[in-house]
């Protein structure tokens, strides 16, 4: 689609999951992450059609795994944060950055 | 929970199917996978919701979201790709466009959904019923090779055998029979933590388990080493459902002990869970071997002895390649040989006859009532159901006039025909896939009702009333031919392909809409069918009024009733004789009780009947035997007061009847009119089992088998001279019957803690169970017949309100003119009740001649009953001129110049 730019909300927090979880983002472990650690719920569907279309800009790959018995014989589908991946995430990240600038007093204090 | 659970298997369905075949696609299942497992360890039903929500949002979030612009030229149905991926996107997207045209309008989409759910709710309950009554199989091993044995005798076409009956069955057929095995139904007295429970057994031969091949849970089963001498072998086998319910399903079980009546028996296995019982319906606590049955019982009797003892019910395997006509003439010889040897025991015309244990239900003798009632109450449904889908076709036939000039517009576009017949077809599907969930529900939650219904049977019935995959089989199948074949009919008519007719016609507006005609055509159906089930449903509700109004000839009156048997290995028949003089103080002391009493087997209880041989110089026995079989009880002084029976001539027993006396006995007013017509009953001698007997006085009649039968000669003996250690003890009272029961039953409680009480209830409730089967029929007929009312009403006002809606135009012009708004209303009433009259007459005629064939199930009412045939047109006039002025009222609303504007 060739659709360049900065990372949505959503895209910005998957991303910034996986990375916290190494080797271990699949996903279950992603789904808990984001869970517990923003305390919002997440819609699945919403999750997986991210994540296809992180892949589809390169910005995580994905390599399919063997499965485990508690997954009644299905791949997990592990994901990486590529190169492009981390420096979208760092791009997203200064522009944030700037923009809250100067702002952090004001929002604290309501 | 040890085992693992799995996701509910429609969800992984239908996430399978909305996924891409990938490893990406199998990686999400997987996923959701661990996540309900992980899930399910706190609560199975939560993750199964969740599961079930998440799958759906994926579904469609995941098809849906990649692929946005393939979507709208789906909705113009321009383009609908051949590939997996284009039949997914236009499914998910014609699922979500149905659903929102449909909440779009939701009166039509509720009223149609009602319709439906009730329909199939409906089929469904009484399909599970049938099912679990009728059709379910017992897992027996090669039921083609079982045979049922029973003896026809003068009354009974299917009787159970004695146990000695069943050894000569044994012996004398060993060349057709590999094997002959039987139970007899036996109530136990078993010790719990807090206190005695009475628990429903089958008292069995030591092969009974395996000729059935049934296999143990958990344990052994019986053998032969298990019936070898009467009261030798204190072993149980737990049914499945007890084990669970008492041992929560312990393994451990195995060796414990249970006192049974009074004795430790050692619990050496578990049946399995899909072996029932031989009685449908009746599914027994534990098994014993039935050498323990005159210990367990108490009664003192001998089951092993008494040819006369007919409880017996027995079971034979054919020898491979044996036939049934082969068997047949064994037991025809059999039959023969058994006249000649005990003339006393087997009469003239009595023979065994043999059924094949897979076209038995129950017994012959019931099955000959439940499978029409079973059936009955299929056509009951089915046209309860038939009137659902009308309505759903009616709803659809309206909504596709409405929306011709929609769908023009579409085809004009070059929307191709095809793909909008899917999607109105979608559209019907949806809404009938909705009805039929909700019929699933309506069907769950009466069976429910329905197994906690507390209905006053002499034993309790256990039915298995899941939904089994037959029955959730049959109502997807339902719901979705409903749907096709209703959608398909208007779907075609609408995009008849004739675009520019329609679009010229639709903005005249007053023509009338070809699917009216088809329209008319159902109402007058679902009225005719309504007719035809309140007719039904009228006659039931006579019939039972008519058996409530039949007096049973006793205990009109409040009267607390309690069943009790004083073991014969505790009491010889003095000691029980006292204990029961005891008790009758004892009872006669509570508050409100006036009058005490006992018999042996109280009038109308299903499940005993009582007879002895009678003889009297001049009068000449029936063909073919020496003397008259005639129903008795043995009483106490007291019972005729207690059970409010007046004594009409003579006396009744008292003292002076003592054990060694004279044997005495009263007898009906039937017994008179048939034995002594010309009067000189009382002080007349008898032969009762060859002994001689005088009469001593005559009793009013009582009903003794059943409710509907015509007044039977009977015999009372005194209790002093026939003693019974089992039976029912009477307080009438002037209070609270079911008070005075309870009481009783805590007294014989505490006067003797192993006294065996097989029940305690109200004189109410024992009569109540012959009304049960007439109640049920009543209550189930009429219900699904209010139904049917109820849901023609729904399509007639459909009907008229749509004719008021296309005839606005019209009306605006006739008010315009002057014409008076009453008038107007009964123009458009008319037309309605005009589809009523042909219905009703229709109707009526049909219920005139499918009322014969309810004449066997009918009681104390003729089939063409006056009342009924005047009541319901009434009914249904009335109801059908709500329906229709309803909507009719509409018109007095209408502003007349902006009905005409309006065009």
């Amino acid at each position: 689609m060739g659709r360049e730019g900065y990372l949505g909300e959503f895209e910005q927090m998957l991303l910034l999951a996986a990375m916290r979880l190494e080797d271990e983002a699949y996903g279950v472990t992603l789904m808990r992450e984001l869970e517990s650690r923003v305390g919002r719920s997440v819609s699945r569907g919403s999750v997986y059609v991210t994540l296809d279309r992180l892949e589809d800009k390169g910005w995580i790959a994905s390599e399919i795994s063997s499965s485990r018995p508690e997954r009644a014989g299905r791949p997990r589908r592990i994901i990486r944060v590529t190169r492009e991946g981390v420096a979208a995430l760092q791009k997203s990240r200064a522009a944030l950055l700037i923009l809250w600038d100067g702002l952090e007093d004001a929002l604290d204090a309501r | 929970m040890s085992e693992h659970m799995d996701p509910p298997r429609i969800a992984v369905r239908l996430l399978e199917a909305s996924l891409p075949p990938t490893q990406e696609g199998e990686s999400i299942l997987g996923d959701l996978y661990e996540e309900f497992g992980q899930r399910a360890q706190h609560s199975p039903w939560a993750a199964r919701l969740w599961y079930t929500r998440t799958v759906i949002g994926v579904a469609i979030r995941y098809t849906g979201q990649a692929r946005k612009y393939k979507r709208h030229q789906a909705h113009l149905g321009v383009d609908a790709r051949a590939t997996w991926e284009g039949f997914v996107d236009s499914f998910v997207f014609s699922i979500r466009y149905a659903f929102r045209r449909l909440m779009r309008s939701p009166a039509f989409t509720l009223v149609a959904i009602v319709s439906l759910g009730l329909g199939i709710g409906a089929n469904t309950a009484m399909f599970s019923l049938v099912n679990a009554i009728v059709i379910r199989d017992t897992p027996y091993e090669n039921p083609e090779t079982l045979v049922d044995v029973y003896i026809a005798q003068e009354g009974f076409s299917h009787a159970t055998l004695s146990y000695p009956d069943y050894l000569s069955v044994l012996e004398g057929s060993t060349d057709v029979f590999e094997a002959v095995e039987g139970f007899q139904v036996a109530l136990l007295q078993a010790d719990t933590e807090d206190g005695v429970e009475t628990m429903l057994a089958e008292a069995v031969t030591g092969n009974y388990l395996s000729v059935l091949g049934i296999q143990p849970v958990i344990g052994r089963l019986f053998t032969d080493e298990d019936h070898v001498s009467p009261g030798a072998h204190p072993v149980v086998v737990l049914g499945h459902g007890y084990w669970q319910r008492r041992f929560a399903a312990d393994p451990g079980v195995i060796g414990e002990q249970l006192r049974l009546s009074g004795r430790q028996y050692t619990i050496i296995g578990v049946a399995p869970e899909e072996y029932a019982g031989s009685l449908r319906g009746f599914v027994p606590d534990a098994f014993v071997p039935i050498m323990m049955v005159d210990e367990l019982q108490g009664t003192g009797g001998n089951t092993f002895e008494a040819r006369g003892n007919q409880s017996f019910f027995p079971r034979a395997r054919l020898y491979p390649g044996a036939t049934m006509a082969q068997a047949e003439a064994a037991m025809a010889r059999l039959s023969g040989e058994l006249r000649e040897q005990y003339p006393r025991f087997w009469q003239e015309s009595d023979s065994f006859v043999l059924v094949r244990t897979a076209d038995v239900i129950m017994n012959p003798m019931i099955d000959r009532i439940i499978k029409p009632a079973a059936g009955m109450i299929m056509v009951v449904v089915g046209l309860v159901l038939l009137i659902a889908c009308a309505n759903l076709a009616s709803f659809l036939l309206a909504r596709a006039a409405d929306r011709r000039k929609e769908i023009a517009v579409r085809l004009a576009m070059g929307a191709k025909r095809r793909n909008l017949i899917g999607q109105l077809l979608t559209e019907t599907v949806l809404l009938s896939a909705v009805g039929g969930l909700l019929g699933v529900a309506i069907a769950v939650q009466s069976l429910r009702w329905l197994v906690n219904a507390d209905l006053p049977l002499p034993l309790p019935i256990t039915l298995d009333l899941s939904l089994d995959q037959t029955v959730l089989g049959f109502s997807v199948l339902v719901s979705i031919i409903a749907g096709v074949l209703f959608g398909l009919v208007p779907a075609l008519q609408s995009t008849n392909p004739d675009v520019a007719p329609t679009l010229r016609d639709e903005t005249a507006g007053g023509g009338r809409a070809k699917g009216a005609a088809l329209r008319n055509l159902l109402v007058v159906g679902q009225v005719s069918v309504s007719v035809v089930l309140l007719v039904g449903a009228g006659l039931f509700l006579r019939s039972l009024d008519a058996s409530r109004h039949v007096s049973a000839g006793f205990g009109d009156e409040p009267t607390g009733l309690i069943e009790i048997n004083a073991p014969t290995q505790k009491y010889t028949d003095e000691e029980a004789a006292l204990f029961f003089e005891q008790l009758k103080q004892r009872f006669s002391q509570i508050p409100g009780v006036q009058s005490v009493g006992y018999i042996d087997n109280l009038h109308l209880n299903p499940l005993n009947t009582q007879y002895v041989r009678l003889a009297i110089d001049g009068v000449e026995p029936p063909p073919g035997a020496d003397f008259f079989t005639i129903d008795y009880a043995d009483i106490d002084d007291g019972f005729l007061d207690a059970a409010g029976v007046p004594l009409v001539a003579g006396r009744a027993f008292n003292p002076s009847d003592v054990a060694d006396g004279e044997p005495v006995a009263l007898v009906s007013e039937a017994f008179v009119s048939r034995f002594f017509p010309g009067g000189g009953a009382v002080g007349s001698t008898i032969v009762i089992n060859d002994d001689a007997t005088r009469v001593v006085g005559i009793t009013a009649d009582t009903r003794v088998r059943n409710l509907g039968e015509t007044p039977r000669p009977f015999i009372y003996f005194s209790q002093r001279q026939s003693f019974s250690s089992y039976g029912t003890f009477l307080a009438r009272a002037d209070g609270d019957a079911g008070a005075v029961a309870l009481e009783m039953m805590s007294i014989a409680r505490a006067l003797d803690p192993e006294i065996i009480v097989l029940g305690s209830k109200t004189m109410q409730r024992h009569l109540g169970a012959q009304l049960v089967a007439r109640q049920l029929g009543a209550g189930v007929v009429s219900g699904f017949a209010l139904l049917a009312l109820f849901l023609a009403s729904i399509g007639l006002y459909g009907v008229v309100s749509y004719a008021v809606s296309r005839r606005t135009h019209e009306v605006g012009i006739r008010l315009s003119l002057g014409a008076d708004a009453t008038s107007v209303m009964w123009m458009l009433t008319r037309d309605g009740m005009k589809l009523v009259a042909m219905g009703g007459v229709v109707g009526l005629l049909i219920a005139a001649g499918l009322s014969q064939l309810l004449s066997r199930l009918l009681y104390g009412v003729p089939v063409l009953d006056p009342l009924t045939f005047l009541l319901v047109p009434l009914m249904l006039g009335t109801v059908a001129l709500a329906a229709s002025w309803i909507p009719a009222l509409r018109v007095t609303r209408i502003d007349p110049v902006g009905a005409l504007r309006a065009e």
